[in-house]
């Protein structure tokens, strides 16, 4: 090796960048810190532990790429209970004793309309998945949504119904924000499509027998049944609609087909039944996608679903925009607003002015004497 | 009329889920003048109890059942020596408060245990089917109905026709007058709890099938076992059962005929009204004050 | 800590409250504002089961039909939320009149049951009277409360004028406590037969603590909806009313301090324990528990306990 004068001290002047560098980084303080109000005991905690551990997920990857421009990013968890009130209890105790420079709010959007008032206040980025439209409509310009609105969703549904030639639709919906806001919708775009529905039924969230609501429908005519439903309830669904015998095709909203509520159900309970997903999660897709799948099982020993995929997806957004434009939040809510087409493993991104981030999703159905699904159609709806 | 059929059917069904969790609070009732507000937590142990011998230790049903309704009789002398013995000598309102933080506890104990997911509890009547008069219900549905009856049975037989069942009985009347008499009278209030343990054990074990086990089940049953017990009187045992099936058939019937969307408001209409038009409840004997 | 003099009680809130305020941050201050407006509704809840022994599990359906009658005319009607506050007194109050009299009739487990179903049967109007409420998705963007151009929208802002009310409503409860208004309700509670031979109208006394707790729980709904911005039916389902009932029993029932200090211990407690992880919330089922039983008369019982124990030991020191 015969160095020359010049490379040495290119060398030495390269080393000694890269230490002041590190200074530089060291002078930062390590960790930026990443707010999570996530539902961890109660009833919502089935679909918070998905993106409780997603989430954790998103942190190690991040970290594992370098972090955020050699920064480390730590996520911290607060419960929320399925409480509104306790929802603003953590993220105010998460607001005020770790001060995180982004945050992610839960699911469910009545919580997610009790935060949004706090949210405002302290003027930091935050994503969210509930699907209520009244959420985005709030005018928050500080709240961006990772999952379809309820309106995308119940759109996708009445599409997949068209698709099953629908002429006499019946609804089945479960009585909170969720379904209530999803039937109603579903029901306008029937109407407008010339098939108006037939009948409309509901039920409670802790309701255990669906027999009166079933038969109500097929009484009434019903050639296909749209249901809007919450994981465990819509596996009991699917389970009761074949022991009564209905032999229409159902439609189903996306948590029935989580893995939480497909573990509950045979294959025979799938039969005729199609439904929507937020994302269609199939390893066969490969890439990042199945390196997602196989991943998360090998870590918490269950299946993702889309839930915890959409908090994925949003950490990586996240850590993309805090990389370009650092993490003050003005520069990081401006930069996520004018995001536009960015890949992620569930959706392509793009944020409109009311922070919904997605308008895509796929219509499934059940493979015959399985539970797995096969893709029938990717919906876009603005 | 098929339809009818079904709905009354699965209203029975249901109502006797119900009618099953209404009788261990109401053995409680009557025997300490608790309201038990973790009833539907003993129910939800019940069920989980299965899932711990069957699912998780995979022992074979018979032996499974067995070992989960002995974890209830350890759960219920348990609970009566840490919770209910500590607290008798307090108001009753004290005794309720206490119940309520037992819920909380083993409802997060439960999930700490058990995790977020709900489980399939299979029955050993899983797949078959019956048919009466074109109405579909599974034999598992059935079986509890007839368990049901035959608890009630049996439960009016201890307590009417054995020595134990009448102090027990006594001890509900009267706690001092039963210790006058020399009776034993905590170990006939264990032995309530403990029964009050077995039964929503059995409860659980029943409706873990029908329905899915999940950590957060209990508060709703409570809730439909309170209306049972009062639609059929406090303290009653056939009223526990007639209050469980109108519950289980109004709701069904209402879901149909009215509004599925209020059908919780009739039921608890109906369970008020009763209140109002007649307190003792169906079979309720004349009221008592007991505070 | 005996306080029998209304001023004096309103004082020690203000000051102490006063003081908290200016040591705290956010979070704690929130979370004290979250104690105030459950305390006002359990020193309501007092006059009910404390002074009258009627055990109404039913308190959080007031407190959500005061709350909703204040969001639905600030946002609808587009009210003056101070106008609407006191429309929503007013309405929950007669409300409670009007359903509640007729369940007077009931007593012990049966009145409680039979407030417990009026208690779901209001969630479930809630939920379902899309028109009216909003359904599941509740009311946002209720306005905060303003006076003279300073707006109550702050943690710290608001909990002046929610210690405001609290001191209001203490110092109310006290004297009533004392009066003969008061004596009327303990007579009730302990022998009604006997109230009755001394010639209280058992029906009115009972009907009045009903009013009462039904007036002050009003307050704390409209407190609560001006306080979150935000209701939804969740927010006043019958466990709540639960929770109401386990705040004045820590705290010591019958007693005006007891429910301001059970209010804060319930509201604080869980928080306190969210180090715990995902156990916090059956360490605080534990430590409930294990205040039920070794405390038996709430946390101002063992007040009084150590004071008497103190002025023992002080007669026998003294010869």
């Amino acid at each position: 090796m015969d160095f020359t004068r010049q490379q040495f001290l290119k060398l030495a002047l390269a080393a000694s960048l890269a230490s002041i560098g590190a200074g530089a980084a060291l002078a930062q303080q390590g960790e930026i810190l990443v707010g999570a109000t996530v539902p961890m005991t109660g009833p919502l905690s089935l679909t918070g532990k998905q993106y409780h551990n997603s989430l954790r997920m998103a942190e190690q990857d991040i970290n594992a790429a370098g972090g955020i421009n050699g920064r480390k990013v730590k996520f911290v968890f607060e419960d929320t209970q399925a409480s509104n009130g306790t929802a603003v209890n953590a993220f105010m105790k998460l607001s005020q004793e770790v001060k995180p420079s982004f945050y992610f709010l839960s699911s469910y959007s009545t919580q997610n309309l009790a935060v949004s008032p706090e949210v405002k206040k302290i003027a930091v980025p935050a994503m969210y998945a509930g699907g209520a439209d009244v959420v985005a409509e709030g005018g928050n310009e500080w709240l961006f949504r990772v999952r379809p609105a309820d309106s995308v969703s119940a759109a996708g549904m009445v599409e997949a119904a068209k698709l099953l030639g629908a002429k006499k639709p019946g609804i089945l919906f479960i009585q909170n924000d969720f379904g209530q806001g999803g039937a109603q919708i579903a029901a306008k775009l029937l109407e407008a499509a010339g098939t108006p529905v037939v009948g409309m039924e509901a039920y409670g969230q802790n309701d255990k027998d669906f027999s009166a609501q079933m038969l109500a429908l097929r009484s009434k005519g019903a050639d296909v049944i749209l249901m809007f439903v919450y994981p465990q309830d819509g596996a009991l669904l699917l389970r009761q609609a074949k022991m009564l015998g209905m032999k229409m095709p159902i439609v189903t909203s996306s948590a029935a087909l989580v893995p939480a509520a497909l573990q509950l159900i045979s294959p025979g309970d799938l039969e005729n039944v199609s439904g929507v997903v937020d994302a269609y999660m199939d390893p066969a897709a490969g890439g990042r996608m199945k390196d997602f799948i196989e991943r998360y099982r090998a870590a918490y020993g269950i299946d993702p679903d889309p839930y915890g995929l959409a908090y994925y997806d949003g950490a990586l957004i996240m850590a993309e925009g805090m990389r370009k434009v650092g993490t003050d939040p003005k520069a990081l809510r401006d930069w996520l607003a004018q995001l536009r087409d960015w890949k992620g493993i569930g959706h392509v991104y793009s944020y409109d002015a009311k922070g919904n981030g997605v308008h895509d999703l796929a219509v499934v159905k059940a493979k015959p004497g399985t539970k797995t699904f096969e893709l029938v159609k990717t919906i876009t709806v603005n | 009329m098929a339809d009818f059929i079904q709905l009354f059917v699965n209203g029975l069904a249901l109502g006797s889920v119900y009618a099953l969790a209404a009788l261990g609070f109401v053995i409680v009732y009557s025997a300490t003048g608790v309201v038990n507000f973790a009833a539907g937590q003993f129910v939800m142990l019940g069920t989980f109890s299965g899932v711990a011998m069957m699912v998780n230790l995979g022992l074979p049903w018979p032996i499974g059942y067995g070992a989960a309704l002995l974890a209830m009789v350890a759960f219920g002398m348990l609970f009566f020596t840490l919770v209910y013995l500590p607290l008798r000598a307090s108001p009753v309102v004290t005794v309720i408060i206490g119940t309520v933080a037992v819920g909380i506890i083993l409802q997060n104990a439960a999930l700490l245990g058990f995790g977020s997911w709900p489980f399939r509890l299979t029955s050993p009547l899983e797949g078959v089917t019956l048919d009466i008069a074109g109405a579909v219900i599974t034999a598992h549905a059935a079986l509890t109905v007839v368990v049901t009856a035959v608890l009630v049975g049996l439960i009016w037989l201890l307590f009417y026709r054995t020595a134990l069942g009448i102090g027990m009985r006594a001890v509900a009347q009267d706690m001092e007058a039963a210790r006058l008499m020399g009776l034993n009278v905590n170990l006939l209030l264990a032995l309530t709890w403990v029964l009050a343990a077995v039964l929503a054990g059995i409860a659980g074990l029943l409706l873990g099938p029908m329905w899915f086990a999940d950590v957060n089940m209990g508060d709703p049953i409570a809730l439909k076992a309170f209306a049972a017990t009062i639609i059929g009187g406090f303290g009653s045992l056939p009223g526990a059962i007639a209050g469980g099936l109108i519950v289980g058939l109004t709701e069904l019937l209402g879901a149909s005929y009215i509004s599925s969307a209020y059908k919780d408001l009739i039921a608890f209409v109906v369970m008020i009204l009763f209140l109002l038009v007649r307190p003792q409840g169906v079979f309720g004997e004349r009221i008592q004050d007991r505070g | 800590m005996r306080l029998r003099h209304p001023l004096l009680a309103a004082l020690v809130i203000l000051v102490l409250g006063g003081l908290l305020s200016l040591v705290l941050a956010d979070y704690r201050l929130r979370l004290l504002n979250v104690s105030v407006i459950s305390a006002i509704a359990v020193i309501g809840f007092n006059f009910a089961f404390g002074l009258a022994g009627l055990i109404s599990l039913g308190s959080a359906a007031f407190v959500g039909f005061g709350a909703y009658s204040l969001a639905i005319l600030t946002t609808a009607a587009g009210w003056s939320p101070w106008l609407a506050m006191i429309v929503a007194i007013v309405v929950t109050t007669l409300f409670a009149t009007i359903i509640g009299t007729p369940l007077l009739r009931l007593k012990g487990h049966y009145l409680a049951l039979a407030t417990l179903g009026l208690n779901v049967s209001f969630t479930i109007v809630a939920t379902n009277w899309i028109g009216l409420t909003g359904g599941t998705n509740g009311i946002s963007n209720i306005p905060g409360l303003s006076l003279a151009g300073f707006a109550f929208d702050d943690e710290r802002r608001f909990l002046w004028l929610a210690l405001l009310f609290l001191a209001v409503c203490a110092a109310i409860a006290i004297a009533l406590q004392h009066s003969r208004h008061g004596r009327a309700m303990m007579a009730v509670r302990d022998d009604e037969t006997a109230a009755r031979m001394i010639g209280i109208d058992v029906t009115r006394v009972k009907i009045a603590a009903l009013c009462l707790s039904a007036a002050f729980a009003g307050l704390a709904g409209v407190l609560f909806a001006t306080h979150m911005r935000f209701v939804a039916p969740e927010d006043f389902n019958y466990a709540h009313s639960i929770v109401y009932l386990a705040m004045l029993i820590v705290g010591g029932e019958g007693s005006v301090a007891g429910a301001i200090i059970g209010a804060v211990l319930l509201t604080f407690l869980p928080e306190w324990l969210r180090f715990l992880g995902d156990a916090y919330l059956a360490f605080f089922g534990l430590m409930l528990l294990l205040i039920l039983i070794f405390l038996p008369t709430g946390l101002i019982g063992l007040a009084t306990r150590v004071r008497d124990l103190a002025k023992k030991t002080a007669k026998r020191s003294t010869p």
